[in-house]
Order: C-alpha cells, then structure tokens, then sequence
C-alpha cells in the first residue's frame, strides 16, 4: 500500500534500504508496533486483548518472553487498568506502552485526561475501529476522534513502516512536551496487512531516543503528591500549561521528524504532508490509510490533466492549523474526507480544517466529505467522485457529503464523475 | 482552599504537585473544643482525712522508688508504718477500682512503702528556715504526733507533753501490738523527734506540770484524746470481772496480765471491741462479742471483723445487756435482750429496739464493755467552750480562748479513727501557723473528682487484689506476734499496678496514640505538648485518656 | 500486668494540618500505616476521603511520595508503579494503595480484583467508613444492614447485607489478608508490618469510625471502633494465601445493642432490628470459627480482659467543661 515510487524499487523509494536499517521484513502493522516498542526500549507495557489490536500484545509477548526487551509486562484485566498501570508506571519515570482499539479506548477515557494531566509521556498504539453498536470491527476514526480533548496527541499512520517510525517519534516528542502520545492505524487495513518494514538499528535508535529523563515522578527522597485537590485560583493554569506543551509539540513534531529524517533516511512532513499541491487548484484533504488511496486517484487525476493535490494530517493534535492555512492560502477549493462523524455536525477534520481557515485573511471553498465508515472500502473511485463533486460545485451546499451512500443522490455524483472522466479520456 | 503559592502560570510547575507540609495550614482554627491536661483528684485522695496524695506515690512505687514514695506520704502524714497497718482506708472504699472488679490494697501499698524504710530509711530534714514561735502540744497520740510534726516541718520549735510513760497515746495503750508492733510506732516516734520535736513524757498537764506551763508558748495544741470509757448504764458494772475496753487494752499494752476468766463476753461494735476480743482470743479466751445492731451497721474495720471470726470469736447480734449479774462480786451471768431495728436514728443506723419478752441471759465470768469513749477533760484550768463530751474548736481548730488550738477525739467532731486525728493534727498546724502570722491558708482549690464512670477500664486489665500474707489461726493467735506480714516488692509492684492512677498523667501515650492529627508531642522532659495550631479538638485524647486527665474546654471563639 | 499501652513503633511521617474531619478514622489509619512501613514507600489514593485530608495543591500531609488516582484505579495504578520502580532496579520501595469503601468493594473492586490475581506486589489498605462519605454519606456494598444514608433514608434503610470482602480476596488466594481496627494500632502495625515482609498482594482491611458520617461524636471514634470489634462485628483477623485463618484477638462478644446505640445511623432501629442483626452477626462469627485454622494469638490476658463495658464507658459522652 503506498511507498510506490518513480524509480528503483519500492523499497528503496520508500527509503527502507537505509543505512541505519537492520533488516526490512513483511510484517502486519500490529507487529511494526510491538518491534517499534522493542527499539524505544520500553519498560513497561500494560495492555488488554481487543480486535483488531491483538497482534500488537501477542508480539510484544513474545518479544519480553524471549528476554528480547526487559519489560514488565502487566496483562491487565481491562483497558482502564492498562492506561491506570501505564500512569503509575510512567509516573515513576518508566517508559510505558499500551495499545487498544475502539471500546477499549472508550473504556479508557476517563484515565487519558489522567495520563495529560499528570502529563506523562505514554505512548499507545490504537487501533482504530468503529465504534459499536451494532457491532463492528473494522476501520473508522471514531475512537480516536472521540478522545479529541484529553489532551493527548494524536497521529494517522499511513503504512506499517510508518507505524514503526511514528512509534519511535513519539516516544522522542512525548518525553520533550511531557504529554502523552496515541499513534492511530487503521484496522485490518493496516494492523492485519502486511507490508515491507525497515526494522532500525537499535543503536541508532538509542542514539535517536535516549533513555527517559523524567523532570518529576515519584520519588520517596523527594516525596511530593501528584493530582491533588486544587482550587479555582490555580486550575486554569495548570490546563493553560498543558496547552503550552501541544503548542511547543508542533515545533517539536516537526523537528523530531526532521532529524529522525536525518537518522533514518524517512521523514513525514511534520503535521501535514502535501501531495502534488504545486499548481493544484483543488485540493483532498484527509488522513490515514485513505490517504494512500487518494495518492493513487490523484496521480490518474494528473495525468489526465484536473489539477488536483492532496493533503495529509499526520497529527491532528495538536491540529495544524497553521499548515491548513498555507494550503488555503494557494488552493481555491479544499475538501476534507472524515472516515468519521460527530453527529449533529459534521466530519470532525473537516469542522478542524474549517475552524482553522475562518480567521484566516484568505479562506477557500471548504468542502466536507465522510466515507469508509466501519470499513466500508475506500477506493480511488471513491476519491474521484469526491474531487468530481467539488469540480462541479462552486461551493459546498452541505456540510457533510457522506461518498458512497447508498442513495440515489450519491449515485447521481458518481455519474457525474464517471462523465466527466470519461469526456476526458476522450 | 490555601493560598497558591504563585502568582503567575510562568511560576507554576508544569503540573500540580505538592511543595510543601500541610504543617503549613493552621487547621486548629477549626477547633471549638480544645483538650487540656488536668490533674484531677482521685476518689481515694479526697477520702482520705490526712489527705494523702496516694496516686502519686503509687506511680513511685511502680518506679521502685521506695524512698520517694515514702516522702510523698510524709507530706502528709509521719505515721505511714503505722496508718499502713491500722487505719481502716476509707480510699479503698472509694476506689474507682471497686466497681469494676476490686478495690486498690492501698493500705497494703502504704505499709510496704513504710517497712521499705524502715531500717535505711533517712528522714526527711527540715528544710523551712527556723521560726521564734513555740508551741506545746498536749497529748503524743497521732493527732499530737501529726501537729508536732508539721509545725517542725514548718521550722517551729514544738514541745509535746505526754503525762505516760511512753508516747503514742491509744497508738501505744488502746491498739493491740498483733496490730501495731511496738517498734513500729517507736520508729515513726523517733523520726518525728528526730526533727526536734521534744517529747516530755511523764509530763501531765494538769498533773505533774501546771497548765501555767503553757503560757509560755505562742500557741498550744490540745490534742489528749478519748481515753475514758463511757459506761454501759447497767445494774452490775461494778462487779470484779468486768472491765472497760480501753483498761483492758491499757493493761495488755503495758505489760500488765488482767486477769480473766475462760468466758469473755465484750460488749460493743466498734474497733475497741474487737481489739479487745481478739486480744482475748490471745490470751486462749472463748470470747463472744455481743452488739446491739446487725453485722452491717459496726463501726468496726469489716477486715478486722473479719480477722475475729476467722480467729473464732463468737458474733452475737441483736442483743442488748439488760444487767450483769454476780455472786460473790464476780460476774457469773449477762442478761440479755433481744432487739430489733427501727426507724433510722440521727446517725443515719437503724435505731435498735429491745423486743419485749426476748429476754436470755448468758453465763459469764468477763465482761468487756466497750461501748464508746470520752475525753477526759479534767486538767482544763478554766472553762472551755463545750459541745457534749469535747473540747468545742471551730474550722480552724482554734478553741473559744485565742492561741489555744484542739483537735483529735478530745474535740468535737471526731470519728475516732487514727486517720482523723492525723488529719486535725496536720490541719490544725496549718490554722497555728497561720494564726503566728506566717502563711495564710490556701483554700483548697476546688478539685475535680475523677468518678468510676470517667474511667476507660479498657486499659485495665481485671486483676485481682492482693492478697495480704499473713500468720495463720493456730501460730497468729497463740501471741501478740503481728498478724499481717510484709510483701515482697513483686508483689507490692503487681498490686500498686492495679491503681487507675485517677486523674493522675502517668505519660501512658494514649492521647497521642490516637490523635487523627499528630498534635500531640513530647518535649524533653516527656511532657505533652499539644499543638493548637493542628489540634481540632475532636476529644479522642481526652475520651480515651485511661485516667481522665485530660479534660475538654470550650474555646472561647470569637465568631467575626 | 498493669495498664494495656501502646508501644508504636516507627518514625512519625503524617504530618498535622491535613483535611480530616475531627475524629477521623482513615486519617489515623494512615498514620499507623505510614508509622508501620516508613519512608521508602509510595502510596496511591483513588478518589475518597484521603483525595481531600492529604491537603490541595501545593500541600500534602503524607510525608511520602502520594499519586492521586482515578476512582476505580486504586490497584491498577497501583500495579503500574510497583512494574515501574521494579524495572528501574528498585525493589524496596513499598507500594500501598490506600482506598475507601466505595474505591474498594464497588467501583474498584474489578481493578483490585485482576490485581490480587495477578497476585500484584503491593499492600492494598481499604480503610472502611462504611459508605460514600466524601460525596456525603451515600450507600456503598460495604454499608451496614438497615443503616442510613443520604441514600438509604431511614424510611428504607439499607436492606442488604455488607459485601464480605475479604472473603472475596480470600478467594483470589492472596498471600496474606488482614481485618485491622484504629482501635487497635498495635495489631494494625504488626499486621501491616508482617504484610510488609510477604510478597504479592496484600490487603488489609480497616475498620474506620467516620463520626459525621455514622452521626456519633468525634472523640467516641475509638470506643466505637472497639465495640465493633469486641461485639464481633469487625472480628480482628488474619488469612494467609486465602486460607489459613488466624483470629488475633478473642473477641469479648459484647451484644451488638451498644455498638448500634453508639450512632445515629442505626438510631431508627426497632428491637426487632437489633434483634436480627444480632443473629446477623452471630452467623457471620459461627462461620469465621468455622474457618479457624489457627488459635487465637495469645497477648496476655489483658487483650482477652481488658474490654469495653458500655456500661461503665457509655459513648456519646461530652462532658465538656465550660
């Protein structure tokens, strides 16, 4: 998925042949997590069984077992204790990780406003997975959208490898901001494919990812209470510094990928990634795994000659607002696809972006879309109908056009694209 | 909520944490109540007429400090050997401890503390300056002895007048020495001469010596006790076989042999009764104590009473004498009459009332009466003010002529107990010293008397008293040897453990074992010191002080 | 033998100054528990009465490391700092979770629970005040029989028994499970000390008198304590590994009747009420005999003598001098 390249091998393009590489293997992206957990050298993992995160804990299993990385591992008897045991670990100045998907993260919620506001820097791989009922276990973000304000940052994970990188780069930006990381794949999509990874050394990782120096934990030679009872005269301060440290986070995803750009020959644009931009005039916006799928659309979009980009959010907290802006700045009609919905208004990156761009001196068309909710594919096609949507549209008429809907009014947007593409073939 | 510390977000740390104690926030602002250490009275000091200040010298006594523990007795009363074996302790009577299971020996506690120092023992010196004054004491019985002795302690010069052979008064001639051992009083004698108290005996006043004697003085003390016996009113009380309770004694104590027959019978309930009939049973007499009420209303020690049954002295209760009957002059029978009680008398005992027609007679050869006994007043030179038998003396012990002080059984209001002289013995110094101009009086500051209920018997294990050693019936009762023997410190220690220390602090650590808010300390000398600054006053301490020591008092808050 | 005392042993570490409320059993729990293990532990403290009596920012009463945690998260978090001090090479520091009722028989019972079977390395204190008294005296499953809460008005009073904890741990077949009392710091102590020695998970189990809470006076905190102790209705207790249990103190087997009159939580109680929790104690206690394998510790006569006469020491008594 992704990585295809101009020239040489995929590999090679996607930058796994890189001297700091130890070896490259075929692994599902729940595995790219557990070994990306084994070169930060983490020291305690806490975690509980959900699908489709199961193969992150099975790995990580095997891994500590084998005394391949000398960790406690807690098999906790749910989410909350997971993220509990990770607070008290990482309280102590331990690294900690866990990983979950969906209901698990639900269950956890009360304990990721715990982990910000004891400003620790964990590190949790989600899964995303459509929250339930009925039933589901495959991709949509609403998991991890839902957990929007606990002040947690928030990456969308591409591929496997990217998995692995982002991995290793939050455990580096947590520690700098002391706020605690979530790194989002998408379910099956990612955690159950498998893909080539270029797994690093473990030395240039070290080099990369120092041990954790915490600046306060609990200390018995310096006793100190952590999270008590404060009054109205202090508490905003203490959420104000907590903004601080995801303002201070942008600078610091940015450099942290710069360098480990550097290190390890792959870098992902900070907070957002753009696409074929140069010269666009419209422009998807978008995240995850179905950023892949719309590179695909748009690069047949190009070579048909619609100047088309794309947009990826990599980090949606802290939310790049001033990268959105730039965007809206040179781009004329700018569309948002949420696999996600906050019901009762929209897409949730297309009210961010729109949010982002109001107090902006040069707003662009904004144009909302929802697609692939609980795994609904997303494919190019979906991608073309969406940029044949907003070719054909001055403006937005809704502020949500859920893609693929099974309704005459979508079917009517298809056939739209399908006529445009096809005058354009001829 | 406190204060924050900063000012600004920048001062802040990056999250919330404590910096300081919360010893930094005063919560004894919430208090209302705050806790005190009291020392309060226990039931057996106030019962006690010398005033003893027996908790304390119990704790000395658990400290094994047996020479501390005796001068804290002394304060009070010089006759510990003494009061340790004869007096009939009304603190155990009002032991706190009686309710709960029984009552404190203290009595016991007391006499071990005096046998401890009987033999190394040093005195006590005076330590007041020495003052002009003289005062003369008439009578070295207890409450002679008691006066002559704190007004020596106070730095007087005291001269005690003794018309008998020997001191002591009815310490020596009316208690028997299976009670009293002779050197023991001769020890306690000596020591309050020892500090310059002069004891002339053979020095009667109104006798060998003028009472003129005694305006030389600045002050005099009349303190000659209830020596004669009151009579029984009946037909026959001349007759050769009957004596007075007090004469029998006399002569028992002076070496003197009365003769009596194989049948004694003794008359009367009180303590001088029972001396009598034990002393009989000593002299290998079958005695039958008659008294004209039941067992509950005698006067007598119960111990004592007691101690003659176990030694096979006859009880015969409900009986009055109508007449001694006699031949040849020698008693040969006592009539009787039987009674019964009525109504309660002004002494608060049910009024004794013959039953007509119950009339018996018992065959006699001995007839002790022992029914009572007055003062002998006869050497007073000019008329003293009067209230019945006795000398009339005021609160202050003074009689109605100024510098002229009494007190003991010659004066009123006595109850005859060795205790009780002691007691106006020492109060009547305090009244003479006050009268030479030398220290006004201290009102007894009004104490807080700490009742069994105040006690947290939680802390007390059930224990039982002690039990006193002591010569059993056959070898006991063959001679005046003394009944009761010493205990060993062992035992001394077990029993004074038994003691609630009533009121008494003894840095037992219970307040500060349950203070929710660590207020409660001890400086260097093992005081407590509470913090108010922290104390919130929720009275645990003082709720679960073992001894109520502590007390809670309302803070005087000022609402803003 | 003369006067039952108390021999504490340890440094004093909780400082004056905290949030309790006057009288405050939790808060003396604390104290002997931290007397007990010293400095080099760390406590965790879920959302209950010792959220507040530790003291707002900036302050803290507890004199060691304290982290504030969520409600249900007592065991959890605490299961986390021992994993992290462990991995980092420390393996001295005690970790406690120190929790109330409702942190422990309800809301995280499920966290103590995957804990004790993982037979977690940390002392776990559930100190009891019998309902959720730091939100105002609602109901918990640790709430008494037919007593009032703000939840449980005395028009319907609570109607169910008290969850048996301890059994519930007992089957998780811990290595070492105690019942304590404020009433009673030296057994606490030595309990929490011989708890110190084992590892695994440890739960102790404290009986915490809450004066505004039960309605009684704050100075009877103790003598209430004892009477729930002495009438068996908090029977002093050890179990190790689940299953061998050892009394530490004969209760006196006073009749609960005093117990109940000593608080106005259980003041609408009729005599047949009294009556039923009376069998309702009695059947508790025949059951716990049953379940003897040791007997009881001997202390010297004293600690079977030395027991609270209502009589003689009625509670309720303010006898405060003006």
């Amino acid at each position: 998925m992704g990585m295809k390249g101009k020239n040489g091998t995929s590999a090679e393009a996607a930058g796994l042949l890189h001297p700091s590489t130890d070896k490259v293997v075929v692994i599902e992206g729940t595995h790219s997590a557990s070994y990306a957990v084994k070169l930060a050298r983490v020291q305690v993992v806490a975690a509980y069984p959900i699908t489709p995160q199961t193969g992150v804990v099975e790995k990580l299993s095997d891994i500590v077992s084998a005394g391949d990385l000398d960790a406690k591992f807690i098999k906790v008897e749910s989410e909350h204790s997971a993220m509990a045991c990770c607070i008290g670990a990482s309280m102590t100045g331990a690294r900690a990780f866990t990983a979950t998907s969906s209901q698990g993260l639900a269950l956890m919620h009360e304990l990721l406003h715990w982990a910000a506001g004891s400003r620790l820097p964990i590190v949790m791989v989600n899964v995303n997975r459509a929250m339930a009922p009925p039933w589901s276990i495959y991709v949509d973000h609403n998991d991890s959208l839902s957990q929007r304000d606990t002040g947690w940052l928030q990456f969308y994970a591409e591929s496997n490898q990217e998995v692995m990188d982002t991995v290793l780069q939050a455990y580096k930006i947590a520690e700098m901001v002391s706020l605690p990381v979530m790194i989002n794949l998408d379910a099956f999509v990612l955690s159950h494919t498998s893909e080539p990874v270029a797994i690093p050394k473990q030395q240039v990782v070290n080099e990369f990812l120092p041990p954790r120096s915490a600046p306060f934990k609990l200390d018995i030679h310096n006793p100190r209470a952590f999270g008590a009872l404060i009054g109205p005269e202090a508490y905003m301060e203490m959420r104000y510094k907590l903004d601080a440290a995801m303002e201070d986070a942008r600078a610091a995803i940015r450099d942290v990928d710069t360098e480990y750009g550097k290190l390890f020959g792959r870098s992902y644009g900070g907070l957002v990634e753009e696409y074929r931009t140069d010269e666009a005039e419209i422009v998807l916006v978008t995240s995850a795994t179905a950023v892949s799928i719309a590179r695909i659309a748009v690069d047949e979009l190009r070579s048909l000659g619609f100047p088309v980009g794309l947009a990826k959010v990599r980090a949606f907290r802290p939310f790049p607002v001033d990268e959105i802006r730039m965007l809206g700045q040179r781009i004329g009609k700018i569309g948002v696809l949420d696999r996600n919905f906050s019901f009762g208004a929209s897409g949730i990156i297309y009210q961010e972006t729109k949010a982002a761009l109001y107090n902006a001196l040069v707003r662009p068309k904004l144009f909302g879309f929802v697609a692939g909710l609980g795994g609904r594919d997303i494919t190019p096609e979906t991608i073309k109908e969406i940029f044949s949507y907003m070719m054909n549209h001055d403006g937005p008429e809704l502020e949500a056009v859920w893609v693929g809907l099974k309704t005459h009014k979508v079917n009517e947007a298809q056939n739209t694209f399908a006529d445009s593409a096809e005058g354009q073939q001829k | 909520m406190g204060d924050y510390r900063y000012t600004t977000v920048e001062e802040m740390p990056p999250l919330a944490f404590s910096l300081e104690s919360t010893r930094n926030i005063p919560t004894g602002s919430w208090r209302h109540v705050r806790p005190v250490y009291v020392e309060k009275s226990s039931p057996c000091q106030i019962a006690c007429p010398a005033g003893e200040n027996i908790p304390a010298y119990f704790e000395l006594v658990r400290q094994k400090k047996y020479r501390e523990a005796w001068y804290k007795i002394l304060e009070d009363n010089p006759l510990p050997g003494v009061t340790g074996r004869v007096c009939y302790h009304p603190c155990e009577g009002k032991c706190n401890r009686s309710p709960y299971d029984e009552p404190v020996a203290v009595h016991v506690i007391e006499r071990f503390i005096a046998d401890k120092n009987f033999r190394e023992g040093k005195f006590p010196s005076v330590t007041a300056s020495p003052k002009s004054a003289k005062v003369a004491v008439v009578g070295s019985g207890p409450a002679g002895l008691s006066c002559a002795y704190q007004l020596a302690r106070k730095g007087y010069r005291t001269v005690i007048y003794e018309g008998e052979h020997d001191p002591g008064g009815m310490l020596r001639y009316g208690i028997p020495s299976y009670r009293l051992p002779k050197n023991v009083l001769a020890k306690e004698i000596n020591d309050i001469a020892s500090l310059g108290v002069q004891i002339r005996t053979d020095s009667r006043i109104g006798g060998n010596v003028p009472w003129s004697e005694l305006e030389k003085y600045d002050a005099v003390f009349v303190a000659v006790g209830a020596s004669q016996s009151s009579g029984l009113g009946i037909d026959g009380e001349k007759l050769t076989g009957v004596y007075s309770g007090v004469d029998l004694l006399h002569q028992l104590n002076t070496g003197g042999s009365p003769k009596i027959g194989s049948g004694v019978v003794v008359i009367g309930g009180g303590n001088t009764a029972i001396d009598a009939a034990r002393s009989a049973v000593r002299l290998g007499k079958e005695v039958t104590v008659l008294y004209r009420r039941t067992r509950d209303e005698m006067p007598a020690v119960p111990d004592e009473v007691n101690e003659a049954l176990r030694e096979g002295v006859r009880f015969e209760f409900l009986v009055s004498p109508v007449k001694i009957k006699g031949r040849q002059r020698k008693v040969t029978e006592v009539d009787l009459i039987r009674m019964k009680l009525g109504e309660p008398d002004e002494s608060g005992r049910r009024r004794p009332l013959p039953i007509e027609g119950s009339n018996f007679e018992i065959t006699a050869d001995t007839v002790v009466a022992a029914v009572g006994e007055t003062p002998d007043l006869s050497f007073l030179p000019y008329s003293f003010l009067k209230k019945g038998a006795r000398i009339f003396v005021d609160a202050d012990y003074l009689t109605g002529v100024p510098g002229i002080f009494a007190g003991g059984d010659s004066a009123t209001n006595p109850n005859g107990t060795v205790v009780n002289a002691i007691k106006a013995g020492k109060e009547a110094a305090a009244s003479i010293d006050e009268f030479l101009g030398w220290r006004t009086k201290s009102n007894g500051a009004e104490h807080q008397l700490v009742k069994p209920e105040d006690i947290n018997t939680f802390y007390f294990p059930h224990e039982t008293r002690i039990k006193v050693p002591r010569l059993s019936v056959g070898p006991g009762t063959r001679s005046f040897a003394e009944v009761n023997k010493s205990i060993t410190e062992e035992r001394a220690f077990q029993e004074a453990e038994r003691c609630f220390s009533c009121g008494s602090c003894l840095h037992c650590d219970v307040c500060m074992t349950f203070c929710p808010d660590v207020a409660i300390s001890k400086d260097d000398q093992g005081e407590y010191i509470i913090d108010y600054d922290h104390c919130k006053g929720c009275g645990i301490c003082v709720n679960e002080c073992p001894r109520e020591a502590m007390d809670l008092v309302e803070e005087d808050t000022q609402w803003a | 033998m003369g006067q039952i005392k108390f021999d504490l042993p340890g440094e004093e570490i909780l400082s004056p100054g905290h949030f309790a409320c006057p009288g405050c059993g939790a808060t003396l729990t604390m104290r002997y528990v931290l007397k007990a293990l010293g400095r080099k532990t760390i406590v965790v403290i879920p959302a209950c009465c010792w959220s507040v009596i530790d003291g707002p920012v900036p302050y803290s009463a507890a004199g060691v490391p304290v982290f504030h945690t969520a409600f249900e998260s007592a065991a959890s978090t605490a299961s986390g700092i021992k994993a992290g001090l462990e991995i980092q090479g420390d393996h001295e520091t005690t970790v406690v979770a120190f929790a109330g009722d409702g942190g422990t028989f309800d809301i995280g019972l499920q966290a103590l629970s995957g804990a004790a079977e993982r037979n977690e390395d940390f002392i776990y204190v559930c100190y009891d005040n019998e309902a959720y008294m730091n939100t105002g005296i609602q109901r918990s499953s640790a709430t008494p029989f037919w007593a009032w809460t703000t939840t449980t008005p005395t028009e319907s009073p609570k109607a169910e028994k008290k969850k048996n904890i301890v059994e519930i741990l007992a089957a998780h077949r811990i290595p070492y499970l105690a019942t304590a009392s404020v009433a009673y710091p030296d057994d606490m102590i030595a309990k929490i000390q011989r708890a110190k020695e084992i590892k695994g998970t440890r739960f102790i189990h404290v009986f915490s008198p809450c004066p505004p809470g039960w309605k009684f006076e704050p100075e009877d905190s103790i003598k209430i304590s004892r009477m729930a102790v002495e009438s068996r209705i908090f029977p002093l207790f050890e179990v190790f590994n689940g299953r061998d249990y050892k009394l530490t103190r004969e209760p006196a087997g006073t009749p609960v009747r005093d117990y109940l009159k000593s608080q106005g939580r259980f003041r609408h109680l009729k005599e047949s009420d009294i009556q039923q929790i009376q069998s309702n104690v009695d059947e508790e206690w025949e059951r716990l005999k049953g379940k003897l394998t040791f007997q009881v510790e001997s202390r010297g006569k004293s600690h079977l003598h030395g027991v609270v006469d209502p009589e003689r020491n009625p509670p309720m008594r303010r006898a405060i001098r003006k």
